[in-house]
């Protein structure tokens, strides 16, 4: 099952699977190690979206996180 | 992984040589480049960008070498300015950049894999480096080790960890480069696909190494940026059979694509891939699941509700502080400029020199100086948050109000600093990354309502605002100050929304930003930078305020008045003391008076006499000089300065009519004029220094001034419509 970012839930770790953005923002997501593939943790999602990837924090904006499309793995607590 | 020999070299050291700093944001790059140089630093921005140059010295072995801190990148794809200049002084082509003998590669061990993305790119340009792992503190704290001798093993290069907010981080890092030298890398080591791999040796041999003057090693990785991007558009070379360039670009895409390869993330994926096998062996993490400090404190201050609250919170202690911490030492700074100028005054001989002297340069220099205090203590907190992680925060939780607005959730810190001084705010919105935001966040910052215009408002609402209870505890006086605070705001908030349309807008940039873990900052690196910033604004804005004093001394002192023996048995006649009354005679006539009263007529229908024009114009100067300019067109006694001013403001009549001369609309007006007008030429001088061009503060100028006018007007029309008519 494939959804935005935007619909996860705290807590929940998700697996990258499609940047749906423009070239430029697809760019900046990988150079952060936001990658297809890439496995991360949702750390706030108040609207706007905290995701843990690896090491790297990243706040993400709703605009943007509605063109993260992510696939959930396992739910966290 | 295959090990690897390394081929260390320790002679670069012996010669002085230009040895550049080179990783991500807010990996400790700034605090190593402090504690190396201390206070031998300069800087400056980069010529026709506004990316900030840093570089200075450092002494290794008895032998000066130069040190360059280049901004910070997330790679070398080069689509910002500041990334792009890493890139070209890399490969040793940009012209205001020195190219580096070697690097010093800081790379964040809290997050590994993020920085080797970086650099992996920048080994693939062959240049003799030193690996430097920071935030080795936070790693341990997240359970992540890391075996430096491992991770040198695999990429071929000598690697140190240090804790850079350590007294010894400098010593450290130079002990490593005597003792392990620096290695150059090798090329390609990521292991890129057999069809990536061909791809970039085709771009390179059919087109890069003929059209272009780009280095041998720097031509793979342009190779790789093109393929991922495809255009040209933002190259910086002049390539010439640009056509043909795109065709094989197109081919050699569709040739990836066939294989099975996504051109656009092909590099980026497998020099992840590489990162995270080559890791296995050197990076052990402890499986954790207890919450950091990082996020319980992020539950709360990035919070939809209690983030909004505590940002606003945080900014009240913070500004209240700086009012009342800075207050002595301007005070302080007040004193010892009315001490030197009498110094000088009583030194010298009387006559033009003396005057020069003291009313002009040392007058005009001490009214930027005494801004000082606040502009340090403002950046001490600004570097302080930053260094704690806060910032980031900051923007995050305000981004969407700002965005509304068209402006950016990095916008928020500047115009808050705009409180206190339009100077450091401008100086601040060096962290908003798109240009287009910086630019409008600049041009709307002086709307923001400065402690320079207080003492206007003061005495204003003072002389006119009748003194009446409206509700509870608040005054019509209190309202009216609290009103044009809000006022400033409102018009910032309009004005972005306006330019926000008339600007070329391009994409708007969505908020993505990279949230630092919480630590505690550097103390020395945030007061070493706070001065820095001391520093550029008294030189930068200081050489221009000296020539403006000059030149505004001269036309206030010029034409010479010379009492007639009539005029001082007026005086006497008058009970006035001649002394006053022939400053007063001497402003009159000067060429500030002729002028004054030549513009009467425009500023006129504003409700201004000519005596506010001159204010008007000398408070061109610096806003508060408003207020002493009045003082001295009415020559009052300087004990009783702000109550002998507003008497004479309230008692003043016209001749004619006999009626007051001064009303609540004057009052009204004069205040919305002075919240709206660009009254201050510091401000400007800053401004030419950021955007690096007179265009954009005669823009502002020129705007501000139009709307300061239409508004004073209709405020005044209004005024005596509507209250006193």
């Amino acid at each position: 099952m494939i959804v935005p970012l935007t619909t996860t839930k705290i807590g929940e770790q998700v697996r990258v699977s499609c940047l749906n953005c423009t070239s430029e923002d697809t760019c900046r997501l990988q150079e952060l190690g936001c990658v297809e593939g890439a496995t991360g943790t949702v750390v706030s999602n108040q609207k706007n979206i905290i995701l843990q990837v690896g090491e790297c924090r990243l706040a993400i904006t709703h605009p943007l996180a509605m063109n993260i499309l992510v696939e959930p793995v396992s739910k966290k607590k | 992984m295959s090990n690897q020999t390394i081929n260390v070299q320790k002679e670069l050291l012996r010669q002085p040589s230009t040895i550049a700093l080179v990783g991500n944001p807010n990996t400790g790059k700034s605090t190593i480049f402090n504690a190396l140089t201390g206070l031998r630093q300069k800087i400056a921005n980069y010529p026709g960008i506004t990316v900030e140059r840093k570089m200075g010295t450092t002494i290794i072995n008895g032998v000066l070498h130069k040190i360059i801190d280049l901004p910070g990148a997330y790679s070398l794809n080069h689509k910002k300015a500041d990334e792009r200049i890493s890139y070209e002084t890399l490969i040793g082509s940009y012209d205001h950049e020195e190219k580096p003998d070697l690097l010093l590669m800081v790379v964040d061990a809290s997050n590994l894999e993020r920085n080797l993305f970086l650099a992996s790119q920048v080994m693939d340009l062959q240049i003799p480096m030193l690996m430097v792992l920071t935030m080795s503190d936070i790693a341990d704290e997240r359970g992540i080790r890391i075996q430096s001798q491992q991770l040198s093993n695999v990429w071929g290069v000598p690697v140190i960890s240090i804790n850079a907010r350590s007294k010894q981080c400098d010593v450290q890092i130079k002990q490593a480069l005597v003792e392990q030298g620096v290695a150059t890398p090798k090329p390609f080591q990521w292991n890129p696909s057999k069809p990536l791999r061909q791809a970039v040796e085709r771009l390179d041999k059919e087109w890069l190494s003929e059209h272009t003057q780009l280095p041998e090693r720097a031509r793979p990785i342009e190779a790789l940026r093109l393929l991922a991007e495809g255009s040209l558009e933002d190259s910086f070379y002049q390539y010439s059979e640009e056509g043909k360039a795109k065709k094989l670009i197109e081919e050699l895409q569709n040739t990836l694509e066939a294989q099975g390869e996504n051109p656009t993330a092909a590099e980026v994926v497998q020099r992840y891939r590489f990162i995270g096998d080559s890791s296995e062996g050197s990076v052990t993490k402890e499986q954790r699941d207890e919450q950091t400090w990082t996020d319980r404190l992020d539950n709360v201050l990035t919070h939809r509700v209690a983030g909004p609250v505590i940002f606003v919170l945080v900014l009240l202690v913070m500004f209240q502080s700086i009012f009342s911490w800075a207050t002595p030492f301007m005070d302080m700074i007040d004193m010892l400029f009315i001490e030197f100028g009498a110094f000088v005054g009583s030194s010298l001989p009387a006559g033009l020199l003396n005057s020069l002297l003291v009313d002009g340069i040392i007058a005009g220099l001490g009214g930027v100086v005494i801004f000082l205090p606040q502009i340090i203590f403002l950046f001490l907190f600004i570097y302080f948050l930053e260094g704690t992680g806060y910032m980031a925060r900051a923007a995050f939780v305000m981004d969407g109000f700002m965005t509304k607005v068209g402006l950016h959730g990095r916008s928020v810190v500047p115009l808050m600093s705009g409180f206190a001084c339009a100077i450091p705010g401008i100086m601040a919105t060096r962290t908003i990354e798109n240009w287009r935001d910086r630019l409008i966040t600049i041009m709307i910052l002086p709307f923001m309502a400065c402690s320079a215009r207080l003492p206007v408002y003061a005495v204003m609402i003072a002389a006119f605002v009748p003194d009446k209870r409206v509700i509870g505890f608040l005054t019509l006086q209190g309202l009216v100050f609290f009103g044009l605070y809000l006022f400033g705001i409102v018009m910032a908030v309009g004005s972005a929304a306006v330019m926000k349309r008339i600007f070329p807008t391009g994409k708007p940039t969505p908020f993505l930003m990279e949230l630092p873990p919480y630590k505690w900052p550097n103390v020395s690196s945030v007061v070493i930078q706070s001065l820095e910033r001391g520093k550029i604004f008294v030189t930068e804005a200081g050489k221009i305020i000296v020539a403006i004093s000059i030149i505004l001394w001269v036309l206030a002192s010029f034409p010479t008045y010379e009492p007639t023996a009539s005029d001082l048995a007026d005086m006497d006649a008058n009970g006035q003391t001649s002394e006053q009354m022939i400053s007063t005679l001497q402003l009159n006539q000067s060429y500030a008076g002729t002028f004054g009263q030549w513009i009467e007529p425009a500023i006129e229908p504003l409700g201004f006499d000519w005596k506010i024009g001159i204010g008007l114009l000398t408070s061109f100067a610096a806003r508060e000089v408003m207020v002493g300019t009045l003082n001295t067109i009415y020559s009052i006694e300087e004990t009783e300065e702000q109550l002998g001013l507003i008497e004479r403001l309230r008692s003043e009549t016209d001749p004619e009519t006999g009626l007051p001369k001064y009303t609540l609309a004057t009052a009204l007006s004069l205040m919305i004029f002075f919240a709206i007008a660009m009254q201050c030429m510091s401000t400007l001088a800053i401004v030419k220094r950021e955007t690096n061009s007179w265009k954009w503060p005669l823009v502002m100028f020129g705007y501000m001034t139009v709307l300061a006018y239409f508004s004073a007007w209709i405020t005044y029309e209004w005024a005596n419509t509507f209250l006193l008519g």
